[in-house]
């Protein structure tokens, strides 16, 4: 069994509001741009990579949430077992995609930290120190988008009525974590 | 604070964005011919306008392309904004 040390490793509950880090969960960056490309990911995965600006597409297995135009990030929709740190999606990725030539795969699980919000006030909390408009995004189920909260570079997956799935790099994570909790006492 | 119409993410706010100063300026193609009187030129001297400019900017913060502007400098009115490798769209 491996040892995790999750960066968070906390739960806050406010008033209409929950906060928690979702650990270990899987985070690959795929990128690449070519017909074949998309067409091979989509197989290996089992859904299309939304083209889509700013938004995501769900599976049995996993989410895959566009970033730009030719790079998204896709994350296990449950918490991996803690007995190793190595998934079959990767190394399916890896033999279809990068030993191919067709585009790159990067294992993020350890340098993105994925925190879950569900509560009426999420929007509420991030509009205290993010310039993005969320208007229209809170919306839009599958929504997603990339901005900075309190200066910090963030992707937002608005998962659900009332839930989101957050990703901030770990070394910004505890700093984050931080603001969270001092803004959400004003909310 | 203003609004950039990002040609791949759509309308951000400027503070996720980055200017990479005038746009179109052309590597010459064989660096070793030239002085160093043109080399520099190449290198350091914009024109700094006052007024319309083309410029390059990236979307730092959010898809992380470059791509470019026309933006008048004496207001900060964005006229357009046009992805890399094409014609700008004014005159
Ligand atoms: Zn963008």
């Amino acid at each position: 069994m491996l040892k995790y040390t999750t960066s968070i490793n906390d739960t806050k509950i406010f008033d209409n509001l929950k906060i928690f880090e979702t650990s270990p969960i899987m985070k690959l960056i795929v990128r690449g741009k070519s017909r074949e490309f998309i067409s091979s990911v989509g197989k290996s995965l089992n859904i299309l990579l939304p083209n889509e600006p700013n938004t995501s597409s769900s599976g049995a297995n996993v989410t895959a949430l566009w970033l730009s135009p030719d790079e998204w990030i896709i994350y296990a929709n449950e918490i991996n077992s803690d007995d190793s740190n190595s998934y079959i999606i990767e190394s399916e990725l890896i033999n279809k995609i990068s030993n191919t030539g067709l585009g790159a795969i990067t294992d993020v699980t350890d340098q993105f930290v994925m925190l879950n919000l569900t509560g009426e006030k999420i929007y509420d909390l991030f509009m205290k120190g993010s310039p993005f408009n969320f208007n229209e995004f809170k919306k839009k189920k599958g929504a997603v988008t990339q901005t900075i909260i309190n200066k910090i570079d963030v992707i937002i997956h608005n998962k659900n009525d009332a839930e989101v799935n957050l990703f901030v790099r770990r070394s910004f994570s505890n700093h984050l974590w931080s603001w969270l909790n001092d803004s959400a006492r004003f909310i | 604070m203003f609004i950039i119409n990002c040609p791949y993410c759509g309308e951000r706010e400027q503070s996720e964005f980055k200017a990479g100063g005038e746009a179109h300026i052309v590597r010459p193609k064989q660096p070793t011919e030239l002085s160093d009187d043109e080399w520099a030129e190449y290198l350091f001297m914009r024109k700094n306008i006052k007024g319309i400019q083309l410029e390059r900017w990236v979307h730092i913060h959010g898809c992380r392309k470059w791509f470019n502007m026309v933006r008048d400098t004496s207001n900060d009115q964005i006229h357009a904004v046009y992805k890399m490798g094409e014609k700008p769209p004014i005159k």
